[in-house]
């Protein structure tokens, strides 16, 4: 049989459609590591609210608009918490909002968090979406990284898939033996204990497992660095790439060189 | 397809254990007993016991995770391919050369490979190999397990079946000199039964040392060349299986034998026992 081709350098990764998808894996690392930098960098209110935007507009662009939506849920809830903390319960001067009467030193403060939160929470999730292991382990292997460190960063960011995925099967393995899971929050509550339990124990004793089944595939050879692993199709570093990344840490070296400057200026 | 290079006459056991004795941490016994054993190069060996005899157990020592990964008390003498499994030296020596398969194959899985062809390239790309032997080596793995067709497949999307056909060939496209397997075709089917029986047979002619821990009597009687029955982590019988397993001997001292010897039995046969459907109804038809 003639041995089945690994797909070339260039080839684009498959299902992939965005930009985001497409680009070297170090890529989304760089642009959401510079991200959360510059979301507490920047001044706020302002600064976060814009960076915000900005990471709305990138990641529909590249291709992961489904990570500001999924964003969008999970800080919802925080924004109204932030709104009532700050806006409603904050001190100092006040200022008219319809019947209400907010603070405005809160209602910035609000504003510059809830920023930041959706800022880094998008970048997180466009990341994750842009995350294939096997890219990036090549990446790593191309640049002669050890291996076990991408591999740890690997395992860790498959692990929550992989949770979900096993708590998917508890849950209807508990099912079948008569749990019921539904209800009020504190039926549902009550009902995590059967589910949590052999998750967790399961999970453990998956990790031993697993160890052992990698120790005798190499993993002991290439993750010490004994043996420099070989990258079976190490993706592209285009100088679009490298500009991204070069362009992320210069925004970052900027901001914080004018925060300094404003401290020093501001003593 | 041509098969993996024919490995150097070897005149040293491939695993050699001198009064092995293994007790797992918190065990109120000794997994292993004393085990003194030699297993050859080119040959099949089936170690063959109950649950908690010691099989697996023997297998983990041998790959050298046993008690490195399990914790617990090695005791006696181990050697794996010459080499000791439990020393950094050895463990180095033995890279690519013990292909070990656990019973759970969605457990063996790398975890990190979108395709099957990355997951069987995983190791061969962790040791080092040239990327034109990984490739060629990748496919004439997964031709011999006859899963050439789920190259392009996610691994953790196969069945059960699939998967462990998949891990069988990522073992062998490192034609490994020494193979320990546990329980290899429990999640088969009989095509795949029989498939991973000829290949292991295949590789046994390479020259390899095959190791197989199983209670499948069904599927070794006729793969084995040598039958290990363990009990209670002791050496209790070892021979030609077809004798050892045709007696009656087996079913007192070992887990027993394959069906039909057990139907043959049930039926009040004298041994030696039919083995096989063919044997028990010549067996039957005699007059």
């Amino acid at each position: 049989m003639s041995a089945r081709r690994a797909p070339a350098a260039t080839a684009p990764v498959a299902g992939a459609v965005g930009l985001a998808l497409r680009a070297h894996p170090f890529t989304p690392f760089v642009v959401a590591l510079a991200v959360a930098l510059l979301a507490f960098l920047l001044p706020g209110p302002w600064g976060p609210v814009a960076l915000y935007g900005v990471v709305l507009a990138l990641a529909g662009a590249t291709g992961v608009g489904g990570a500001a939506r999924t964003a969008l849920l999970v800080c919802l809830p925080l924004w109204l918490f932030l709104f009532l903390l700050h806006g409603v319960l904050g001190e100092g001067p006040r200022v008219a909002a319809g019947p209400l009467r907010l603070s405005a030193a809160g209602l910035a403060l609000a504003l510059a968090q809830a920023g930041r939160f959706g800022a880094i929470a998008t970048a997180s999730l466009g990341l994750l979406r842009a995350f294939r292991p096997s890219r990036f382990l090549d990446a790593a292997a191309a640049r002669g990284w050890p291996f076990h460190l991408p591999y740890l960063l690997v395992a860790t960011l498959q692990a929550g898939p992989r949770l979900r995925h096993r708590a998917g099967l508890v849950l209807e393995a508990q099912r079948t033996r008569g749990l019921r899971y539904g209800g009020s929050p504190l039926a549902r509550l009550r009902a995590l204990g059967p589910v949590v339990l052999p998750l967790v124990l399961g999970a453990l004793a998956e990790v031993d497992d697993r160890a052992m089944a990698l120790e005798t595939r190499g993993l002991g050879a290439a993750g010490h660095g004994a043996v420099a692993r070989t990258p079976l199709d190490p993706p592209r570093d285009t100088a679009g790439d490298r500009l991204v990344r070069w362009g992320a840490a210069l925004a970052v070296l900027a901001a914080l060189v004018w925060r300094v400057l404003a401290w020093r200026a501001a003593r | 397809m041509s098969a993996a290079p024919s490995l150097a006459p070897a005149l040293a056991p491939a695993l050699a254990l001198e009064g092995a004795t293994f007790r797992y941490p918190g065990a109120e016994r000794d997994a292993l007993d004393r085990v003194t054993l030699a297993l050859e190069p080119g040959r099949v060996h089936w170690l063959f016991g109950p649950l908690g005899a010691g099989c697996s157990t023997l297998l983990l020592a041998a790959a050298g995770l046993a008690p490195r990964l399990t914790g617990g008390t090695l005791t006696g003498r181990l050697a794996t391919l010459g080499a000791d499994p439990q020393a950094a030296e050895g463990r180095r020596a033995l890279a690519g050369r013990v292909a070990l398969v656990t019973p759970s194959p969605a457990l063996q899985l790398s975890g990190i490979g979108a395709t099957v062809f990355e997951e069987v390239a995983f190791a061969p790309a962790n040791l080092g190999w040239p990327i034109g032997r990984i490739r060629t080596a990748v496919g004439e793995a997964l031709a011999r397990f006859e899963v050439a067709h789920l190259v392009e497949r996610a691994p953790a999307q196969l069945s059960g079946g699939e998967q462990q056909r998949v891990v069988l060939a990522a073992m062998a496209a490192l034609a490994p000199a020494l193979w320990l397997l546990d329980e290899p075709a429990g999640a088969l089917d009989a095509a795949g039964r029989r498939r991973v029986a000829e290949v292991l047979r295949e590789e046994a002619a390479r020259g390899a040392a095959v190791v197989i821990a199983s209670e499948d009597a069904d599927l070794l009687v006729d793969v084995a060349d040598r039958l290990v029955v363990l009990a209670e982590g002791r050496v209790v019988a070892d021979g030609a299986p077809r004798a050892l397993l045709a007696g009656d001997a087996i079913w007192t001292e070992g887990p027993g034998s394959t069906s039909v010897a057990a139907l043959a039995r049930g039926a009040g046969l004298a041994a030696p026992h039919p083995l096989t459907v063919a044997e028990g109804v010549a067996r039957w038809s005699a007059p």
